[in-house]
């Protein structure tokens, strides 16, 4: 971006401020102006509606025959003042502009906008949820009338309880017809589902879509609302804004890291208990910006469901019952210590860093390597550490002259964070490339749409990176760092391209960001993609550079920290060969899969720590002889590393459910009776040694990952400036550790070839696994709210297939694969690709495989069972 | 006059019909431009005429065409008949009795700015009106005129029509377009203008004239625009089309060349105020513009652009309505504040307040609930409006409160009297409606 400064005028003092700038931003960062504002949002194109922010403007007067400035008397510049008020909003920093923000004119424009919004507005504030944190009020307080003319009897009546949709209710009353709410929809999202309906002062908020406001981002507009006009159904009436501590927090859905605040209150409802009231965005304009997906939002509630386990259980005659902490740390440990060296753990999504650490001490004190976390697909990580994204990337940053790929990933679906983000580059001109399978919703904005069949993502990325190669579309300078470059020209030589202009769009972009998933991926297929991903950085310059680099689009919160700890998909699938005598598992749903509910049974000992006690975290294995209750992320202190390497902290928010403990403290407990040494008192503590040991999170104490950047424009920092509930980053805006290429060190690029991939045999399709948003399991579905929206299990098969199979849409049928037989409603869809069926993960709780494996699909006359 | 220039229809039975327009020298002025000038002969001759823009705003034609960059690979002429000002008829009379002149004056236009395509934009109203203009422009494709290739000039351009959907709003010109590509009839935030790229239909730069305007057009060609400077008065010349309605005694659309007197239209061409009642008002500009008190002064002044200013209105589409001494002036007020509080298209909060609460003081006017200080208040609220709005709607939206109340305050008093002479005994009663009384 280039900045010009110059110099503009406001009442009177000169400020230098960047040419082009938008007039109300430039005013309050660069002068400390306030321009007060509702319709205008720093993240939405101007609009200029609500006429809040007019401002007098006027120009320097310049001789129209010699060009040269009308000076005055004094030698000042003659300044030539507009006929009319303008709005600042729509206004661009101009030089030799001058402003006038505290003129009468000004002064009683504010006062007379505000006294019309007011006029029909009810005044329920006492009763309303934004009352207290809501612009409209604190600029009344400022800038508007004390009393009101408008005669109680004659303001408009319109609807006050109106769904929009089954997650946000509008009250057409509050509402002061902003449009944010629409324009965050149709600019930020690109999901059309409001519109303004009607005219003059009936003017109001509708859904246009079918269902209503179908979309997986709604949530944000209630925070951008200036009025309490929008509110969810999951915070409305639930408590006053002035009661609620926001304790700063991370989401723990998804690999994006969403930075959050947890609004907790004592709450008579839950027994007296603090509890989250709602989940609101912090910024972190390197992370999620502003914005929080509605899973991230509504997807607190397991955090003190009465689902949730709240004593340990042990196996006595058979039985898995309650038991004290002590008994059940006892008999663990037992388990472990004969066990010895043949103890394996498979470490879930949700673990927290001081957990893995706390896992792994008590591994290596036993003399086991079987660290594996889970999901067990995932490929070799080493690409990211190499050429991962930049620290200190922002995808705003991304525009004109950049490109952006998604290969093997539906990104609304597996981190709509990021789609949103990639979307919004691809709108400022970022040349966007979709690679996929099948089709998704980021193709619509995409310049090059790839699809490609079953098992052939790696061909595509070999392909474009031999395109590079023989264009000599390379980097020179880049070269020099790299070793192999001859070997992978050699081994690509004769390789298909395809796409040479995708190739060419990416490789001559001045930044370039990949996002490589695992979709339709075995672990090989897996680290293969990742690989080739990440030749093409490195060969065209994009290695090492800030906003460049690879974003694996992980299953989970903190895979990528478990990674960095040493745990590893590869170690989990070994222990399908060799199975330990002892399994932990930490909040890992293996059982999920058939080929590991197996494996249950064939350890001797199930350790489980777990939050829900259900048959995916063991329950029904014989062997599970052991369950202990650990913590969510809203009841301790602890650390979340997002995809993107960000180490990022969170806080305690409320009390434990029943008696659980973090899982470090469990396993800490289990250690110290194995002789280890006293565990840790706090999870700050633990983290302290884990720095020690860890170089790659030398840096990231506690004290450190609480500092704050600066956030640029400033919209939590302020509440009531630009409006809206989003918090400020206090908390911590995290630390990302480097990647490799960004040191000067060699990079390494390798030739890598598809595997074989799935091979079904007659009769048989690939049976492929799709992550969905919303699903069914415990973490999501406490989420009694968001019911309505998780899809009835269903499996996608393509319109060729269905016909030769005799299934036709709405169809029940089975899928058998892997000796799992799992009870769907078939979808007959021409985007699932011909020869694959697309089975979403946990929409059902029969066990199905993780991986693309070769089944049938077979049609049922009776109804799908009940769950 | 002795010949219509723009209402052929009154002198050539069937003009409407292509055989008889082209019979009568249609479409000669566009062979004309076409062939033997370039397009900035065609926008010298129409600035050198003077032709100002008939919608209401009186900007220059020929200046406007000039405002769009010639680089631009894509413009469009946009021709407004989205005929909404209370008391204007004048395009409808023309789309339906000569329509042929429109289409030739917008492709002249289009061909002055080497437009692509020209959209014609008619109210919902006018769907039959729309349908025969469909067949009208197949005509004209027919014999060469519109579409590939135009009378082998090389120079294409399309002509499509479009319907509204009924609001006044979408006469407003940036609403148009974004009516026109199918979006939320609002105004748009300018800059940029419609005659810059970003600002006009699908953002590429375009010219909007009115339907009338265009309709000018081909005469100033085939004429020159010296004769056109013959006709009305150096700084408003040519004809135009008064819309007489309201207490006249022949109401109708009227040609006549600008800067005849408003006495001269209403008592020799409209023939005066039935019942030779006394003429109390005249609204020279539908409910847009200042009312005027129908004194001396204003029945002889000349209707001009700049003469009507001076009086302190404006001409606007000179679609003039006559309000005679039995009409209670708070009433047509209230009567025009109505039709603003139902139109405005409420995107910015001054028009979309202020409308509504307007309306409403009204209606407590009218119900006789009314104090002195409600007219204080109407008077506030329209002051708080001018000057804050998006558009020229909420400014003009003011205009009947404001004008009404300056030079007819005697007739809110009227009400105010009333009320008070029937509340008195009310007023020691208990109920609510007493209590509110007593307190005012």
């Amino acid at each position: 971006m280039t900045e010009n400064t110059v110099t503009l005028h406001i009442d009177g003092t000169p400020y230098q401020m960047p040419e082009g700038m938008n007039l109300v931003d430039a005013a309050r960062i660069y002068a400390g102006i306030e321009i007060p504002i509702f319709c205008y949002h720093p993240k939405m194109e101007p609009v200029g509606m609500c006429r809040m922010c007019l401002v007098d403007i006027g120009f320097e007067a310049r001789d129209r025959a010699t060009g040269e400035p009308v000076l005055n008397p004094d030698g000042t510049p003659q300044v030539r003042w507009g006929r009319k008020l303008e709005t600042g909003c729509t206004t661009r920093v101009t030089a030799g502009m001058h402003i006038r923000t505290k003129t009468q004119a000004v002064t009683k424009a504010r006062k007379d906008i505000l006294e019309f919004l007011l006029s029909s507005h009810p005044l329920d504030c006492p009763i309303c949820d934004k009352g207290g944190e809501c612009p409209l009020q604190d600029l009344t307080m400022r800038h508007g009338p004390g009393t009101s003319r408008m005669a109680f009897d004659e303001k408009k009546r319109l609807g006050k309880h109106l769904p929009l949709g089954d997650l946000i209710v509008l009250d057409c009353e509050r509402c002061i017809q902003c449009a944010r709410c629409i324009r965050f929809q149709a600019e930020v999202v690109g999901d059309d589902v409001l519109a303004f309906h009607e005219r003059a002062r009936s003017l109001q908020i509708i859904s246009i879509s079918d269902p209503p406001f179908d979309t997986y981002f709604g949530g944000n507009t209630a925070d951008v609302c200036p009025v309490g006009a929008l509110t969810t159904v999951d915070f409305r009436f639930g408590a006053r804004p002035w009661e609620m501590e926001n304790i700063p927090s991370i989401s723990p859905h998804g690999p994006v890291g969403e930075n959050i605040a947890l609004g907790v209150r004592l709450d008579r409802d839950s027994g007296g208990v603090k509890r989250v009231k709602r989940v609101l965005p912090r910024q972190n304009e390197e992370v999620n910006e502003i914005w929080i997906s509605d899973k991230t939002r509504f997807g607190h509630h397991f955090t003190l469901s009465p689902d949730r386990l709240q004593t340990p259980l042990l196996r006595k005659r058979g039985e898995l019952v309650e038991a004290s902490w002590s008994d059940a740390i006892k008999a663990a440990a037992k388990a472990v210590k004969e066990a010895g060296n043949r103890v394996g753990i498979i470490a879930g999504p949700m673990m927290t860093n001081e957990d893995l650490y706390m896992l792994r001490g008590l591994a290596g004190h036993v003399g086991s390597r079987k660290l594996g976390v889970w999901p067990p697909n995932l490929g070799d990580p080493d690409p990211v550490a190499e050429v991962g994204i930049a620290a200190g990337s922002r995808l705003t940053a991304l525009g004109k002259g950049d490109a952006v790929l998604v290969i093997a990933s539906d990104l609304e679906e597996e981190a709509p964070i990021w789609f949103l983000q990639a979307k919004q580059a691809a709108d400022r001109g970022a040349h966007l490339v979709v690679a996929n399978m099948r089709t998704t919703k980021l193709d619509r904005y995409a310049g090059h749409v790839i699809a490609y069949d079953f098992n052939e993502g790696v061909d595509v990325l070999n392909g474009l990176t031999a395109a590079a190669i023989s264009h000599r579309w390379t980097n020179r300078s880049a070269l020099e760092r790299v070793n192999g470059y001859d070997e992978l020209t050699a081994a690509l030589k004769g390789t298909r391209q395809p796409y040479k202009e995708a190739a060419e769009a990416m490789a001559k972009a001045r930044n370039l960001v990949v996002f490589v998933g695992d979709d339709g991926l075995d672990p090989e297929g897996h680290t293969a993609l990742l690989r080739a991903a990440a030749n093409f950085l490195i060969i065209t310059g994009h290695a090492g550079q800030l906003n460049n680099g690879l974003v694996p689009v992980w299953p989970g919160a903190n895979t990528q920290g478990a990674f960095d700890l040493g745990f590893s998909s590869e170690n989990t699938r070994a222990m399908l060969k060799n199975p330990p005598e002892v399994l932990i598992l930490a909040g890992a749903p293996a059982a999920a899969d058939p080929a590991y509910a197996a494996l249950l049974d064939r350890v001797e000992t199930v350790i489980s720590l777990t939050m829900f006690h259900n048959a995916a975290a063991g329950a029904d294995a014989p062997t599970t002889a052991v369950v202990l209750p650990i913590q969510s992320f809203a009841e301790r202190d602890g650390t979340f590393t997002s995809a993107m390497r960000r180490v990022q902290r969170f806080y305690t928010a409320h009390g434990p459910a029943g008696q659980s403990l973090p899982a470090w403290e469990a396993v800490g407990l289990i250690g110290e009776r194995l002789g280890m040494p006293r565990p840790p008192r706090s999870s700050a503590l633990v983290m302290q040694a884990l720095t020690e040991e860890v170089r790659l999170y030398s840096e990231m104490t506690y004290p450190a990952l609480a500092r704050v950047a600066e956030q640029f424009p400033p919209i939590g920092a302020s509440p009531d400036f630009y409006g809206g509930a989003t918090r400020s980053a206090a908390g911590g805006t995290g630390i990302a550790w480097p990647s490799r290429a960004e040191g000067r060190g060699k990079l390494t690029v390798k030739a890598v070839r598809a595997p074989e991939g799935v091979k079904p045999g007659p009769g048989e399709l690939v049976i492929s696994p799709v992550r969905r948003l919303y699903d069914r399991t415990p973490e999501f579905y406490t989420a009694t709210l968001m019911h309505g929206r998780i899809p009835e299990p269903f499996a996608a098969v393509n319109t060729a297939d269905a016909s030769r199979l005799g299934i036709a849409n709405g169809d029940s049928v089975v899928v058998h694969v892997a000796g799992a037989a799992v009870h769907v409603t078939a979808v007959v869809d021409s985007y699932a690709p011909e020869g694959v069926v697309l089975l979403p993960l946990y929409l059902s709780s029969e066990p199905m495989p993780l991986v693309p494996l070769a089944g049938t699909v077979e049609k049922i006359t009776e109804p799908v069972p009940a769950d | 006059m002795a010949e219509h220039i723009l209402l052929r229809d009154l002198d050539i039975p069937d003009i409407r019909r292509f055989e008889v327009y082209t019979r009568h020298g249609g479409y000669e002025a566009l062979r004309k431009v076409v062939t033997t000038m370039t397009p900035d002969d065609v926008i010298n001759e129409v600035k050198k005429s003077n032709l100002r823009g008939r919608g209401g705003a009186g900007f220059p034609t020929g200046v406007k065409w000039s405002f769009i960059p010639r680089q631009e690979p894509i413009k469009y002429v946009v021709v407004n008949a989205d005929e909404s000002e209370p008391g204007t008829f004048k395009d409808r009379q023309i789309l339906e009795g000569n329509p042929h002149q429109l289409i030739e004056g917008a492709l002249i236009a289009a061909y002055a700015i080497q437009a692509t395509a020209i959209y014609i934009y008619c109210r919902g109203e006018f769907w039959d009106l729309t349908h025969a203009l469909d067949r009208h422009i197949e005509d004209a494709r027919q014999a060469g005129f519109v579409g590939e290739n135009i009378l082998d000039s090389g120079w294409s351009c399309e002509v499509h029509t479009h319907l509204g959907a009924g609001a006044y709003i979408c006469g407003e010109e940036s609403a148009l377009l974004n009516s026109l590509q199918g979006l939320l009839g609002q105004p748009r935030v300018r800059p940029p203008f419609p005659a810059q790229k970003g600002g006009g239909l699908y953002y590429e730069a375009t010219v909007v004239n009115n339907v009338e305007t265009l309709t000018n057009v081909p005469w100033i060609i085939n004429n020159g625009a010296d004769a056109y400077l013959q006709i009305g008065t150096p700084e408003s010349p040519g004809p135009k089309i008064y819309c007489l309605s309201g207490h006249i005694n022949r109401p109708g659309n009227y040609e006549l060349p600008l800067g005849i007197t408003f006495r001269e239209l209403i008592y020799e061409h409209g023939g005066g105020i039935p019942d030779d009642r006394k003429l109390k008002a005249i609204l020279p500009s539908g409910a847009s513009g200042p009312v005027l008190p129908a004194t001396d002064a204003v029945l002889d002044t000349p209707l001009t652009y700049e003469a009507v200013a001076k009086i302190g209105s404006t001409l606007g589409s000179a679609s003039i309505i006559l309000i005679d001494e039995t009409v209670n002036m708070a009433w047509a007020g209230s009567k025009m504040t109505q039709f603003f509080a139902h139109e405005s298209c409420g995107k910015c909060t001054p028009c979309r307040e202020g409308t509504y609460w307007s309306r409403r003081r009204y209606d407590t006017l009218l119900a006789g609930r009314a104090a002195e200080k409600d007219i204080d208040i109407l008077s506030d609220v329209a002051g708080q409006m001018t000057g804050l709005t998006l558009c020229a709607l909420g400014e003009f939206a003011v205009n009947p409160v404001v004008w009404t109340i300056k030079h007819f305050r005697q007739d809110y008093l009227e009400y105010i009297q009333q009320a008070a002479a029937e509340e008195k005994p009310a007023a020691r009663g208990k109920g609510k409606a007493a209590r509110d009384a007593a307190a005012r």
